[in-house]
């Protein structure tokens, strides 16, 4: 989907983006990570001409971006920042569309288009089409942010911290609903975030920057298992390392033949809340369940835990 | 007597009774004091006090009396300001209605000479009704539109006051009547002169601030020269543009034939638009400054063009701004415009000068009191509209 080579940004006399090599598989999410000022988000703004290269060639889907028009190509692009950027002249309706019309499609498209991606992301059309954004929470206008990003159907995403600015239980839920819109749109998501955390739980793969450099680009549970240097281990944090490990498991996977007393737990969820809900009911194993409610087995502590070591 | 100083204190003491409501009484008393309309022999003769009773048959002297004291008392003793606004427009209305009447009253039959003008009383009186009225209207937390509707009351009133002949035997109206000709032709040069300079500085003022918002290079010596220009007096640059445009007009076939001259219309014209191009820039550099740069950003990120951009959001999220510089403009100008006169610009300011120079006050109120009139209303106009255009960018 996307093919950066050389890609280098030179302001003044520093490269904030520094000789840059990297391939974005089409379908997935890719989270770039990095401490603030790493060039995260002049490496996403490149991708769409926001911000032109020094030097380094961009393709996307095959296309040479940098022989296209600028606005063109943004057309094709989704853009979603954090402080989401609505017109707060325009209606939420007419915000979504605003891609749409640009690129001439037909009203009734547009607003079939504005209804579905409302219903999408948990918006009653009735309560807020007409509405401005500053009559909207944070998190509302965040969801209106990200549906008008993907309103004209792109097959790219670019999210440049897209819920900085939410609580964390919002937050929460936002991630997990991009992650089930992404799943069953498969579109390419490129996202920036400098929380580790959310790296980890929407990234497929995960590019970490340091000062302009990539520092490593692999999927989550290498970047966990094996750290390419000190920087990384760094972000990481060494004490939730094997936590962060264990949100990418399953319960199913760690599921052997027995019984267990006590509430069980659904096979889907991840190791981290099975370790959890051991740990506060206070016992050493629970059974298991599938989607259809069908026993499995149990999972134990031991078993569970077990799974948080360094994989050799 | 009551002095303000004591007012103030008395108010302080007892809060119940409000600062400007004491001061507005004052204003009354004195209004109910000083001569209610002047008499004069012939239109630039002494001018002769006379008080509201002897101004007024005794029957309309304790009418408008009367209504002025109901006001007096309401500015100090009730705080509902519907009530406060009613009073205040009644007494405005008293006012007016007295003076033509007294102007009807006293003018003998077989002088046609003699004048009778609102007198001191008459002039304090409307400006206590004038700030009993304001108050309360800023109290009552009127809306643009509300506002335009007590305009639009106002204008019909006063419009109604003339048509009906009830002002035909005051001095100024008679001033009017005998010109009335003249009068209409500059009034529209006077509107030309302000609405036409403001009209030029829009238009060429509005793409220039949207360039200096967009290279910056040029955007600090543009506002440097329009702040210099800002700073000549008005006077001065009339005499600054004699010289070059008498030349133009000399030298460029055809310029003459369109009415530019060294004097006339084209100096005050220049002049008045070069003055209004600093708000006119100013205002929409800051107006377009002032929009949110996540917007901007999300706006170049979605695909707008540079137009597109600019018309569908930069400019309208600016539009508040650049209205104010338009009612900065406007108003400054129809004040401006009274001066034009001065190089044969035409206007109100005809009246003014001949006024002046007759030492005829009524023909110097004929020339002051519209231009002031039409920049009341531009700025009560523009005022909702900027209101109206600002909502919904919260
Ligand atoms: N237009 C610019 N001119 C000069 N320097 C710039 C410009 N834009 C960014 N930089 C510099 O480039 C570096 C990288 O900026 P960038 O915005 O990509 O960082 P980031 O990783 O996104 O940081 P954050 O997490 O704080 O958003 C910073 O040091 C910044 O100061
Ligand atoms: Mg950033």
């Amino acid at each position: 989907m996307i093919d950066l080579s050389h890609l280098t940004k030179v302001y003044g006399d520093t490269a904030v983006v520094d000789d840059v090599n990297m391939h974005v598989e089409a379908g997935t999410i890719t989270v770039i990570v990095g401490t603030s000022g790493s060039g995260k988000s002049t490496l996403l703004r490149m991708v769409n001409r926001l911000v032109e290269p020094t030097k380094g060639r961009i393709l996307v889907q095959g296309r040479d971006v940098l022989k296209m028009p600028a606005y063109e190509l943004r057309r094709s692009i989704g853009y979603a920042i954090q402080s989401h950027g609505l017109f707060p002249h325009w209606t939420v309706a007419r915000n979504i569309a605003t891609v749409p019309m640009l690129l001439g499609w037909d009203r009734k498209k547009v607003a079939a288009r504005v209804e579905e991606l409302m219903e999408l992301f948990q918006l009653d059309h009735a309560q807020f089409a007409g509405r401005y954004p500053h009559e909207l929470s944070g998190g509302q206008q965040q969801r209106v942010g990200v549906a008008r990003a993907m309103a004209a159907k792109p097959a790219l995403l670019l999210m440049d911290e897209p819920f900085g600015a939410l609580d964390p239980i919002i937050r929460g839920k936002a991630q997990a609903d991009l992650k089930a819109i992404q799943r069953r749109t498969g579109t390419t998501i490129l996202l920036v975030t400098h929380d580790m955390d959310e790296a980890i739980h929407l990234g497929d793969r995960i590019a970490v920057m340091d000062a302009g450099q990539l520092k490593q680009y692999a999927p989550a549970a290498d970047i966990l298992a094996r750290p390419a240097d000190a920087f990384v281990d760094d972000l990481i944090g060494t004490a939730d390392r094997p936590f962060h490990y264990l949100t990418l498991g399953t319960l199913g996977s760690a599921v052997e033949p027995g019984e267990a007393d006590g509430a069980p737990l659904a096979a889907s969820a991840s190791l981290y809340e099975g370790l959890g809900a051991l740990l506060w009911s206070g016992r050493k194993a629970a059974p298991v369940i599938g989607d259809d409610g069908a026993p499995l087995g149990r999972v134990s502590l031991s078993g569970i835990t077990d799974r948080a070591a360094q994989p050799r | 007597m009551t002095t303000l100083a004591d007012a103030a204190t008395d108010g302080a003491a007892t809060p119940r009774i409000d600062r400007l409501g004491v001061v507005i009484a004052i204003l009354m008393a004195v209004a109910l004091a000083l001569p209610f309309v002047t008499f004069r022999a012939t239109r630039i003769a002494a001018g002769n006090g006379l008080r509201l009773f002897d101004a007024l048959p005794p029957t309309a002297a304790a009418a408008v009396g009367a209504v002025l004291i109901a006001a007096l008392v309401t500015a100090v003793a009730n705080r509902r300001p519907s009530l406060r606004l009613a009073l205040g427009a009644l007494a405005l209305v008293a006012l007016a209605l007295g003076a033509g009447a007294a102007g009807t009253h006293l003018t003998p039959a077989d002088s046609p000479y003699a004048r009778i003008a609102p007198g001191s009383g008459f002039w304090v009186g409307l400006f206590a009704g004038a700030i009993l009225m304001t108050d309360a209207m800023v109290r009552l937390k009127l809306g643009p539109v509300g506002r335009l509707i007590a305009l639009a009351v106002t204008v019909a009133l006063v419009a109604g006051l003339l048509a009906s002949g009830a002002w035909s035997h005051l001095s100024l109206i008679a001033e009017y009547r005998s010109r009335a000709d003249v009068f209409w032709r500059e009034a529209i040069n006077h509107v030309i002169l302000a609405g036409g300079s403001l009209a030029a500085a829009v238009v060429i003022g509005l793409p220039l601030g949207v360039v200096a918002y967009q290279l910056r290079a040029i955007r600090d010596p543009l506002i440097n020269v329009l702040n210099i220009i800002q700073t000549i007096p008005s006077m001065a640059l009339f005499g600054i543009l004699i010289a070059p445009l008498g030349w133009v007009a000399a030298n460029v076939p055809g310029a003459h034939a369109i009415g530019i001259r060294g004097i006339g219309t084209a100096p005050a014209f220049l002049a008045l638009f070069l003055y209004s191009l600093l708000p006119m820039v100013a205002n929409t550099v800051v107006g377009l400054n002032g929009v949110s740069r996540a917007v901007v950003d999300a706006a170049r990120g979605m695909g707008l063009t540079v137009f597109q951009r600019l018309l569908q959001v930069e400019m309208p999220l600016a539009l508040p701004v650049v209205l104010t510089g338009i009612r900065i403009v406007l108003v400054q100008n129809i004040g401006l415009a009274t001066v034009a006169a001065l190089i044969g610009g035409g206007g109100f300011g005809v009246f003014l000068f001949q006024g002046l120079g007759q030492t005829a006050t009524d023909l110097i109120l004929l020339g002051a009191l519209p231009p002031v009139a039409l920049a009341f209303a531009a700025a009560v106009v523009l005022d909702a509209a900027i209101e109206i255009s600002g909502r919904g960018k919260a």
